[in-house]
């Protein structure tokens, strides 16, 4: 309960807050009418059993470098946001708060792409096997490479 | 609220509501609103003008279902299949709200057919208007 108040906070402030924004997307000061490089959400928050550490999950969309930038810049505000929370939220003992990295609803989102990908491909393979059998491999290879949108992230470890 | 745009002769084609439906956009909006308990996805054409919308109590989800990023996907999905038929290839993602959906939903987006061009946050921010609604006390 006190994790779901600690989140809904948390969402606010990076909705709201200036400094917090600066320091996930610096390019948000230059004002450049909210087109965004890179989107950062909460996705999930644990509080120890005294209340006196939280663990915030953040999940980045975006590239690389973004998903680095906006890490490191939470991590860098921990204390900034520590005192935030604190004004915002009556609690006896502020927490201490460890912002982590949460790459669960990216890799589901991989493991769903490979899926659909593998169901199109089966569909496909049964719909050329009535036409003619040579075209199979080609046109596999050319579906492989050619509509990968996150062409880096292939890897299923 | 966007007002319909006047046709002349409107009058007599008044009736005929599905004919609008076979338009072909190929540029279009996506606009996402992520809330803590629930995601709606609405599709509009590049002016507002709304072509299809989905959200996560739509897909079959009720209760505290409809807030999970699960849900925001599913929704999502929903909401593009429609229009991937009618032939769009561009969208501009715009996302209002706090919540999960937002991840989901483009992550989903992403993953589908759909090539997004711009993505951006248009969460109302008053220039301090509006007396909040006051603060809950859990």
């Amino acid at each position: 309960m006190v994790a779901k108040q600690i989140q809904r906070e948390l969402s606010d402030m990076l909705l709201t807050d200036t400094v917090l924004q600066y320091a996930v997307l610096p390019e948000s000061a230059l004002g450049a009418d909210r087109y965004l490089s890179s989107l950062t959400t909460i996705s999930d928050v644990e509080v120890s059993a005294d209340l006196q550490v939280v663990k915030v999950y953040v999940s980045v969309f975006g590239d690389d470098r973004g998903k680095e930038v906006a890490i490191a810049g939470l991590k860098s505000k921990a204390k900034y946001v520590r005192s935030e929370l604190g004004r915002r939220m009556k609690l006896r003992l502020t927490p201490e708060i460890r912002f982590i990295e949460d790459e669960s609803l990216e890799r589901g989102s991989r493991v769903i792409a490979i899926l659909d990908r593998i169901k199109a491909e089966k569909e496909n393979g049964l719909d050329e096997d009535d036409l003619s059998e040579s075209y199979d491999s080609p046109q596999d290879d050319r579906d492989w490479e050619g509509d990968d949108p996150d062409e880096d992230i292939i890897y299923v470890k | 609220m966007a007002k319909p745009l006047p046709k002349i002769g409107s009058r007599r084609n008044g009736r005929i509501g599905s004919r609008k439906n076979s338009r072909k956009i190929p540029k279009g909006v996506i606009h996402v609103q992520a809330s803590f308990n629930n995601t709606i996805v609405t599709v509009t054409d590049v002016r507002g003008r709304v072509i299809s919308w989905s959200s996560a109590g739509t897909c079959g989800f009720r209760g505290t279902r409809r807030g999970t990023p699960f849900a925001a996907q599913t929704a999502a999905g929903n909401a593009i299949r429609t229009v991937v038929d009618q032939g769009m290839q561009r969208a501009e993602v715009m996302i209002k709200g706090p919540g999960l959906g937002r991840d989901a939903a483009l992550r989903a987006i992403r993953r589908s057919s759909i090539l997004l061009s711009f993505v951006r946050d248009v969460t109302p921010m008053p220039h301090n208007g509006c007396r909040p609604p006051k603060k809950r006390r859990v």
